[in-house]
């Protein structure tokens, strides 16, 4: 994890914005919504690295930390 | 001749000698005036001016008829301008209290935007170090709010480090207004960036 990753998912900043994933969310698509590139999913892989262990493996109900 | 001038002389000494015994009660009744105005006459010019003014003014009264030797009114005044310094120390009292409890407030409020501030900051720093890597923008923010959104950020930042010098120089009240202020702008680029939960 990059420093700057490492600053942005911080897992207790209140203001982080969430998402709960729902069935046929993939990391690609919930990085497409928020940040309007799929490549950028990495940084939602990265800041939520304490539940996730595979960025091709989320589960529906999961509450993401979209930094 | 002599008969008559004699009753008159004894007149003359026994005002005199009631004079003289007052003399010294006048002066304690100063003393003692100036001695209770001054615990309190700093902060008397702060928050109660006029009413300083007004017992300033009424000691000088005194201090007037002192030296004029007129021992009987400072002794018949002395009473009103204790009473005056009085209520003026109570009015000190009661600002003070309000003042001191303004100022907890504002420290409270001070620490609660403290805890609150530079995590927004950083959150909307987060996400606009990550759209500026973007490729395209989601669909709901477009350019100009974007670019508006990093104005922001710089708005936020250099605020902050304002209100923080506020408060580091000891304007608590000051300090607060800024950060509120900031937390408004805040929310308001959080809300371009789409940055809300729920």
């Amino acid at each position: 994890m990059s420093a700057e990753d490492a600053k942005t998912a911080d897992p207790e900043n209140p203001y982080t914005q969430h998402h709960v994933v729902e069935k046929g969310d993939t990391l690609s698509k919930i990085a497409k919504q928020y940040y309007g590139d799929p490549a950028l999913y990495p940084k939602i892989f990265e800041a939520n690295r304490d539940i996730l262990k595979d960025p091709n493996q989320i589960k529906p109900g999961q509450k993401l930390r979209i930094p | 001749m002599k008969r008559l001038l004699f009753p008159a002389a004894l007149c003359a000494l026994a005002l005199i000698a009631a004079c003289s015994n007052l003399k010294e009660p006048a002066t304690q009744a100063i003393s003692a005036a100036e001695a209770s105005l001054a615990p309190v006459k700093e902060a008397a010019a702060k928050y109660a001016p006029e009413a300083l003014q007004s017992v300033e003014s009424q000691i000088a009264s005194l201090k007037d008829n002192l030296a004029k030797g007129d021992y009987k009114a400072v002794m018949a005044s002395a009473p009103t301008v204790t009473s005056a310094i009085s209520g003026l120390s109570d009015t000190v009292a009661a600002k003070t209290k309000e003042i001191e409890a303004a100022l907890a407030q504002a420290k409270d409020q001070w620490t609660s935007l403290g805890g609150d501030l530079p995590r927004m900051i950083e959150a909307i720093q987060s996400r606009v170090d990550i759209l500026s890597k973007s490729k395209q923008l989601p669909r709901n923010i477009d350019k100009a709010a974007f670019d508006s959104a990093r104005t922001g950020l710089d708005t936020l930042k250099s605020g902050w480090t304002e209100a923080s010098g506020a408060f580091s120089s000891g304007n608590v009240t000051d300090a607060v207004t800024k950060a509120k202020a900031i937390k408004d702008k805040a929310a308001e680029v959080m809300h371009t960036l789409g940055m809300t939960n729920g």
